[in-house]
């Protein structure tokens, strides 16, 4: 489903795509990498993705990139748990291809 | 690749991925159903059956197979209400998720056949169903409130995590939150060890990460644990430096807590359960395998020492303990192979990892160039060292932008020469021999090899009264500081290039080539030995000097008659069966005095990489032999016809020879 998300933006033909396996390795890419925008799943291995949402706004040098979340969550709860924390957008799996690419051109433009 | 080729091989990818995805999930629902038994589940043993209907689900959505996707999705849902505690695990759900996995075994198994039976999921699904409409036990006032959780630990905590705190309190344990500072370059180590220590003795419950007060470098992580300890044992286990521990909620007594002079805190009997994972691979760090590698090396080195006391013994007429040694070495020689393919298999990787980087690249740069490419991919399955991999990376990635950058045409051009706009690199990779060639062709307008030329006089290369053939042309391109490019772009023409690229592959043993078609592309072909580290080589000696030879690169040895000897253009030659082949006399190569030239019969080695073939003339055949290369470092990195050295087991230190070179400079003319 991942690969699904690259190729959708890859698609796009204007960005770069760094991939992370876990929550843990965002944490560890996020000083390295000039990061525009962070799409995150909320069910990770280690931390949970709104952990890692609470993590970057809380951080003042990340605070401003757009965060989107992409996620199959059961709960809605969830997701409404990541926009209060202060992420922008939220996707639910299977997303729709087209609506993504329109999120992020709204976002990175 | 074709449409229908690339369908066969995802379908058996797919296979290969769901028929292991239901291997562990049919394990962990047999545990699960142990657990069933007992009314106590553990959360891991959940979570990673929850995980694997998910990843099929996935898997199964993504190549169009929707009954599978369907059942995972039905499976998923009830193993969700599961884990968030919705639904109770009893024998009824355990059977349930039983004859859901079977049916999805039967599906995946049918995936794999041209027309298989369309399956009735009615049944099962309405099993999951009725499972899932059993009222949820929930309803009591959550107790959590009284935790006096952070509020950023709370709004970051998952619908599921927050039921595992609550199970946490249900059962009486403690709630601590640890909070510990840890440096950003290595806080997973450090914070897997932490976990991994506390959950012998309880439950991890979330894991917040935080930036470190004003530390740029530190990260901090505040750690929601659920345990039957007291504070200070619970402090004294995880003892460290930068990490405090505090009981949350300890002002009130939440449920009945256990009497403080519980001595054996209960272990999880689970715990060997949640040992298991998901996945049946390991990553190895390379330079655990090169360090295998090195030992398998000097093994091999033990046992030609080994074979060579056992034939002096046999010389000295000690037969009997000579032949038992003897065969020793034999079965010590077998084994030792075996060992040898082993490691080395294990470094294998498909180039089609490579490919992959160079999509990304292909992509970036027409871009940028406002050039219309597409790139087709040729044999990503072939296999290859992991290090000659890396290290392959950067040259082919200048070979590749150097395609788009001189070789492929503006669509304006293109469509003025009457070529389809889009232009078109191929990259292919094949296995030849011991050797594996990766090529990129380009479809754009070849080399300009006049402009070759006059680049090569204004450099002073090439005379200005003179001239030469394509092939010699085409070698200018490989001088460092050579560039034909007219306007510099950012990447490549700087002239940077083809020497550093012609270096690092010489440096793997192996070859660059070029082919040129005018109007009609470039074609750059390199030549890679399959794997670096231990190789079979032939040892030769000329002039009193002995030098290893690889044996990948050894067409055959002969034995030439003086006057056999012909000369062309001042360089000898010989006929072997239809072609002239050149000879080389490694002696006047390496500038040794006291090679035996006045012999009447010599050996020719007859070394060939690609399509050149060189004779080498040398003193004596010594033998064959396995030889680890060694870096002989910086210092000698200058030496032309040398790859490396190495140890041949009697305290002797040899020269490799690098043949590609070899042949090059023996090629190019003597200078």
């Amino acid at each position: 489903m991942r690969s699904m998300l690259v190729s959708t933006i890859d698609a796009l033909e204007r960005f770069t795509i760094v991939e992370a396996a876990s929550g843990f390795e965002a944490l560890r890419l996020l000083p390295r990498e000039q990061v525009d925008l962070i799409i995150t799943d909320i069910n990770m291995p280690d931390i949970n993705g709104l952990e890692l949402i609470s993590y970057v706004r809380n951080n003042p040098n990340y605070q401003q990139i757009p965060l989107f979340i992409v996620s199959t969550e059961s709960g809605d709860k969830d997701l409404e748990k990541g926009l209060a924390l202060g992420a922008n957008e939220y996707l639910v799996k299977p997303f729709d291809p087209q609506k993504l690419q329109e999120l992020i051109c709204k976002y990175l433009d | 690749m074709s449409v229908d080729e690339s369908m066969g091989k995802a379908v058996k990818d797919f296979l290969a991925e769901a028929e292991e995805i239901l291997d562990q999930l049919s394990l962990d629902l047999v545990a699960l159903s142990d657990c069933a038994d007992g009314g106590e589940c553990n959360p891991d043993l959940v979570n990673s059956v929850f995980r694997a209907a998910h990843s099929l689900k996935g898997l199964a959505g993504m190549f169009g197979f929707s009954e599978i996707a369907e059942l995972g999705h039905h499976l998923e849902n009830l193993l969700d209400a599961l884990r968030l505690g919705r639904v109770e695990l009893d024998q009824g759900v355990v059977s349930a998720l039983f004859a859901a996995t079977e049916l999805l075994g039967t599906l995946v198994r049918n995936a794999g056949l041209p027309e298989g039976e369309p399956a009735d999921l009615s049944g099962v699904m309405c099993s999951i169903n009725s499972c899932l409409s059993r009222e949820p036990n929930k309803g009591q006032g959550s107790p959590l409130t009284r935790l006096n959780l952070p509020e950023r630990v709370l709004s970051s905590m998952t619908e599921y995590e927050e039921h595992r705190l609550l199970e946490n309190v249900k059962k009486g344990r403690r709630i601590y939150s640890i909070h510990v500072s840890l440096l950003l370059s290595s806080f997973d180590s450090e914070l897997m060890e932490l976990t991994e220590q506390l959950k012998q003795v309880g439950e991890v419950i979330s894991t917040l990460p935080s930036a470190s007060g004003g530390l740029e470098a530190g990260i901090d992580f505040e750690i929601l644990f659920g345990s039957e300890l007291g504070t200070a044992e619970l402090s004294a286990l995880v003892e460290r430096e930068q990490l405090s521990v505090a009981r949350l909620g300890a002002e009130e007594t939440l449920v009945a807590p256990l009497p403080e002079d519980d001595h054996h805190p209960q272990l999880p009997t689970e715990g060997s359960v949640t040992a298991k994972s998901m996945s049946r691979t390991v990553r190895v760090d390379i330079g655990k395998l090169d360090m295998l590698m090195n030992i398998v090396g000097e093994l091999v080195l033990s046992h030609s020492m080994i074979s060579e006391v056992a034939a002096r013994m046999r010389r000295d007429g000690y037969l009997v303990p000579a032949q038992e040694l003897g065969k020793a070495a034999k079965g010590l020689e077998k084994k030792l192979s075996e060992l040898q393919k082993g490691v080395m298999e294990i470094r294998m990787i498909p180039v089609g990892q490579l490919f992959e980087k160079m999509s990304r690249i292909v992509r970036k740069i027409s871009r940028e160039q406002g050039k219309k490419v597409e790139l087709r991919l040729f044999g990503a399955d072939t296999e290859l060292d992991k290090l000659i991999i890396e290290d392959i990376s950067d040259p082919v990635m200048h070979i590749v932008r150097n395609a788009i950058d001189h070789g492929i045409e503006t669509p304006e051009r293109r469509v003025a020469l009457g070529k389809d706009e889009k232009g078109t690199i191929t990259l292919s990779s094949f296995q030849k021999g011991n050797h594996v060639v990766i090529q990129v062709d380009d479809d754009g307008g070849g080399i300009d090899v006049e402009r070759v030329k006059q680049k090569a006089r204004e450099l002073g290369v090439l005379g200005f009264g003179e001239d030469v053939g394509e092939r010699e042309a085409l070698e200018f391109i490989f001088l460092p500081g050579f560039s034909t490019s007219l306007e510099v772009s950012e990447i490549s023409g700087r002239g940077v290039g083809m020497d550093v690229v012609r270096t690092n592959i010489a440096a793997l043993s192996g070859m660059v080539d070029l082919e040129n078609r005018p109007g009609e592309g470039t074609r750059v072909t390199i030549t890679l030995p399959i794997t670096l580290a231990i190789i079979k080589a032939l040892i030769i000696s000329t002039a009193g000097r002995t030098y290893a030879l690889p044996i990948t690169s050894v067409l055959e040895s002969i034995l030439v008659e003086k006057g056999e000897i012909r000369t062309i253009e001042r360089k000898e030659v010989i006929q072997l069966r239809e072609a002239t082949l050149p000879l080389l006399r490694l002696s006047e190569f390496f500038r040794l005095s006291g090679a035996g030239e006045s012999a009447e019969s010599f050996y020719v080695v007859v070394v060939g990489i690609a399509e050149k073939r060189l004779g080498l003339v040398v003193d004596e055949l010594i033998g064959q032999q396995d030889i680890v290369i060694k870096s002989i470092g910086e210092t000698f990195a200058g030496f032309k016809g040398i790859s490396g050295a190495a140890d041949l087991g009697d305290q002797r230190t040899i020269l490799v020879l690098d043949v590609g070179s070899v042949i090059g400079e023996a090629t190019r003319g003597s200078s």
